[in-house]
């Protein structure tokens, strides 16, 4: 199975690719000039800080990154597109031939690019309405070589790209559009216009399924261009002809050639393998670390801080609970303190950390998790176990008493309780 | 003095404008110099603007029906340079078609040539070369991309002067192509070209190929024609060019001849990269965010643009056609890249020339030729007709074209040719000429007797 992306990337610049416009808006056409909307005699200028996000992108890929870019028209026809052409790369892309390393190997990207955004389409029922907010915006579109060879894979590449954007300031969530190259067999079928990642993966989950239905069956897969639809959460096939599509490109003469060398660059971070160094050097899961940094700079920067004085098992405690209880400002100084109570074996609740977290005195509760732990493995007897087996709420008296006894919230103690049931504690 | 100068000088009111309105009118009627006439103006110093330039909620069309009714929401930059210092707008001037032209035909009402309303004015600039050879007090924005200026100047008698490509920002210039634009001044003399041209020039973060790169005056007296380009002339207009030499000889200039042996290549190269990008910028008119509205909403997108791009005038339709073609993928490498090295060839054997001094050549290689005449032309005849004004323009050297004779009643004009950025060097060697020139005019509305 050969899978291969065209993912388009919209970037987190203030303005937009070509123009002052703001990149945020909520009235519809509010942000536009003459320039996004393609008026006649007016010209682009390029925004140097998409261009040193998107250097920094195609940096972090392992891309060769080209000494000098340049832009070319690609001519089109579609009510979105304000000039009828598009601003976007071909001889001088910003980067060729990096990789993206996963799936024990490596994934190979072909091009990264910069271009302008459409102007958003919304359809009605007899009428189409243009929103040209989004035209000029900013997009990084990464093409990768077709080696991803399964839906898993996918899942891994995607998580791993996400990551690394993240750590560059990009977050892809919910709005990467994608094109899926799909081959089981020799034809290759392109998915076009994706929007967001969980239809990319049932996208490709589908066309796994219908290529495999239709070789089991020894009927060919047609070479084609398709489309999925949301709704119905399967692909189906357009009308497009399949022959390659004549774009007419030419330079952009409005614009000239670009140095890349000077620019300053965005680190990149590759939270994945830090993950994996920190998991064997440290003695503990990969895949719970993995969990906690992959998309959290903050995260990584305590453990960064706390690592060399606390053992890696209660920092990446204080980690969970910072999440759990949201208080993702916490300063260095307190999640020491948080993890110095998590050392002792303390009882932490929501309250106890966010009074860490203000630096205020956490008062004589100091509570031992130990002490709550023990009597609630009491009060769990066989027959208790029984019946909280057919009704859940056998256990509510349980949390109850132990609430009052502490004065600890009902909730926390639930939790404890559940915990001990399935054994996670592991005595 | 400058007619600037003079101008400021004179005492005029409200009624002096008025006036001038009013004659330039009646005149209009017949010459077409103008597309629209602004009645407001009532102070300052009068320009126009080619109807290519965009003024804000003024008509602006480029002469096309394309674009009718469109009023632009926003000033050039030369528009805003030159209202930031008083001067004031008098109007759009007449042109070909998106400046696709030679002799002002392709337009919906034709341009004139003042001194015999018979033949062409020249183009695709026309209007303003018309209304510069009809206003005594008077500049005008022009614009060339393969010899747009100096072709009508040099048919109607005025001073034609294209700068180098990159000084004059074309931020609201409406685009044939791009690389080769130049937004340049026409007047009645070379005094008034150098404050117009100080004033709109510089580097603009609105266009990233301006630049802020000194302007120079370095004048070799030395003068070098070009045989492959003088053997295209016309017997007659040749005769009348060597008179000039003699003359130029005399005040001081050395004449030397050299050979330049691409000039078909130049002429082909020139239409291929103006047609490719020409045919790009106008891909944006499909009728429904500006100019002429279709309204038949209950068709598919391709069938709506179809009806409003069925608006486009003869040769932009042919310019697109061979635009597209030109830079389709299986002929690119053959036509427009092969176009973008014969320019790179031309560019460094003129720079070499223009380093021993000022090329210097007749603009046309005809005389003024008859409207009837001129429609009779097929396109290819046509584009010949630029054999002499593509070289500078195809490689953004700057070039003046003035006046030096009449021919028939009719004026006859030459072009001095310099390096990049030598721009002040030529206005000033025509400022020379004109102390041993008489121009005529036939009409001079505004002047105050």
């Amino acid at each position: 199975m050969k899978i291969g992306l065209e993912a388009h990337v919209s970037l987190p610049t203030k303005s937009k690719l070509f123009c002052s416009c703001s990149t945020i808006a909520s009235e519809p056409n509010s942000a536009v000039c003459p320039i996004c909307m393609g008026f006649p005699g007016a010209k682009p200028m390029l925004n140097e800080e998409a261009l040193k996000i998107a250097v920094s992108i195609a940096n972090a890929l392992n891309c060769k990154v080209n000494e000098m870019v340049s832009f070319v028209r690609k001519v089109y026809f579609y009510p979105d597109l304000p000039k009828s052409y598009q601003i976007t790369q071909l001889y001088e892309p910003i980067g060729i031939n990096g990789y993206v390393e996963c799936c024990n190997g490596n994934i190979g990207i072909r091009r990264v690019q910069l271009e302008e955004d459409a102007a958003k389409i919304i359809r009605g029922d007899d009428y189409t309405l243009l929103d040209f907010n989004r035209a000029g915006i900013p997009l990084v579109e990464i093409v990768t070589d077709p080696d991803i060879k399964s839906e898993e894979e996918l899942r891994t590449f995607l998580t791993e790209l996400r990551s690394i954007l993240y750590y560059l300031g990009i977050d892809i969530e919910g709005e990467l559009k994608t094109d899926l190259n799909i081959s089981l067999a020799e034809s290759r079928v392109e998915v076009k216009n994706i929007t967001g990642i969980r239809n990319l993966i049932d996208a490709t989950r589908y066309e796994i399924q219908r290529q495999e239905k239709l070789i089991k069956s020894r009927v060919k897969v047609v070479q084609e261009t398709r489309s999925y639809i949301e709704a119905k959460r399967e692909t189906i096939a357009t009308r497009e002809k399949e022959t390659e599509e004549e774009y007419g490109f030419i330079p952009e003469p409005d614009l000239t050639s670009y140095g890349t060398t000077h620019m300053a660059r965005i680190k990149p971070i590759y939270a994945s393998k830090i993950a994996e160094e920190y998991a064997k050097a440290y003695n503990v899961d990969k895949k719970l670390i993995a969990e906690l940094i992959l998309f959290d700079r903050h995260a990584l920067e305590l453990i960064d801080a706390t690592k060399d004085r606390y053992e890696m098992k209660f920092i990446l405690n204080g980690i969970e609970l910072v999440k759990k209880y949201k208080k993702r400002d916490i300063k260095v100084g307190a999640f020491e303190k948080l993890v110095e109570l998590i050392k002792e074996g303390s009882y932490i609740d929501e309250e106890t950390v966010s009074k860490i977290e203000k630096g205020e005195s956490i008062g004589a509760k100091n509570l031992n998790l130990e002490t709550i732990r023990k009597e609630v493995n009491g009060l769990l007897t066989p027959s208790i176990i029984a019946d909280y087996k057919k009704n859940p709420k056998a256990i509510n008296f349980i949390i109850g008493r132990i609430a009052a006894k502490y004065k600890v919230s009902p909730k926390e103690v639930a939790e404890i309780v559940k915990k001990e049931l399935s054994g996670q504690y592991g005595d | 003095m400058s007619s600037i100068e003079e101008f400021a000088s004179m005492e005029k009111g409200r009624e002096y404008y008025q006036k001038l309105v009013e004659e330039l009118e009646r005149l209009n009627e017949r010459v077409h110099a103008f597309n629209n006439i602004n009645h407001g103006i009532s102070s300052g110093f009068p320009f126009s603007a080619k109807d290519n330039l965009c003024v804000k909620g003024v008509e602006t069309t480029a002469s096309s029906k394309v674009l009718s009714g469109y009023m632009p929401p926003y000033n050039a930059t030369v528009i805003k340079r030159l209202f930031s210092k008083g001067f004031s707008f008098l109007g759009k001037t007449n042109m070909d078609e998106f400046g696709f032209g030679s002799f002002g035909i392709n337009a919906p009402e034709i341009a004139r040539n003042p001194f015999d309303e018979r033949y062409v004015a020249g183009g695709s600039s026309s209007g303003a070369a018309v209304a510069t050879s009809i206003l005594k007090y008077h500049v005008a924005i022009a614009e060339s991309t393969g010899g747009s200026i100096a072709t009508p100047a040099s048919f109607c008698g005025v001073v034609g002067f294209t700068p180098t490509y990159g000084t004059v920002s074309r931020y609201g210039l409406i685009d044939y192509s791009n690389s080769m634009d130049k937004i340049g001044v026409m007047a009645r003399v070379a005094k008034d070209i150098k404050p117009i041209f100080d004033l709109i020039r510089g580097a603009d973060g609105y266009d990233s190929t301006t630049t802020n790169s000194p302007i120079t005056s370095i004048n070799k007296k030395r003068l070098i024609v070009i045989d492959q380009l003088i053997g295209l002339v016309d017997q007659r207009i040749r005769s009348l060019f060597e008179k000039l030499l003699d003359k130029l000889n005399s005040m001081g200039y050395s004449i030397e001849h050299r050979s330049l042996d691409m000039i078909d290549a130049s002429i082909a190269s020139y239409y291929i990269i103006a047609m490719a990008e020409a045919s790009t910028n106008l891909a944006r008119y499909t009728g429904f965010k500006y100019g002429l509205k279709v309204e038949n909403f209950e068709k598919g997108y391709n069938e709506f643009f179809t009806d409003a791009r069925s608006a486009f005038g003869e040769e932009a339709k042919r310019r697109i056609l061979l635009g597209t073609f030109v830079r389709s993928a299986n002929v690119r490498d053959k036509y427009y890249f092969k176009a973008l090295k014969v320019k790179d060839l031309l560019f460094n054997k003129l720079n070499e020339i223009l380093k021993e001094g000022f090329i210097i050549m007749p603009v046309m290689p005809i005389p003024t030729p008859r409207i009837d005449d001129a429609r009779k032309l097929t396109p290819l005849q046509v584009y010949k007709m630029d054999a002499l004004t593509i070289p500078p323009n195809l490689c953004g050297f700057p070039h003046i074209s003035f006046p030096y004779g009449y021919d028939n009643g009719l004026p006859v004009g030459a072009q001095v040719i310099t390096s990049k950025f030598n721009d002040y060097s030529i206005i000033n060697f025509v400022e020379e000429w004109e102390e041993n020139f008489e121009y005529k005019f036939k009409y001079n509305i505004g002047e105050v007797r």
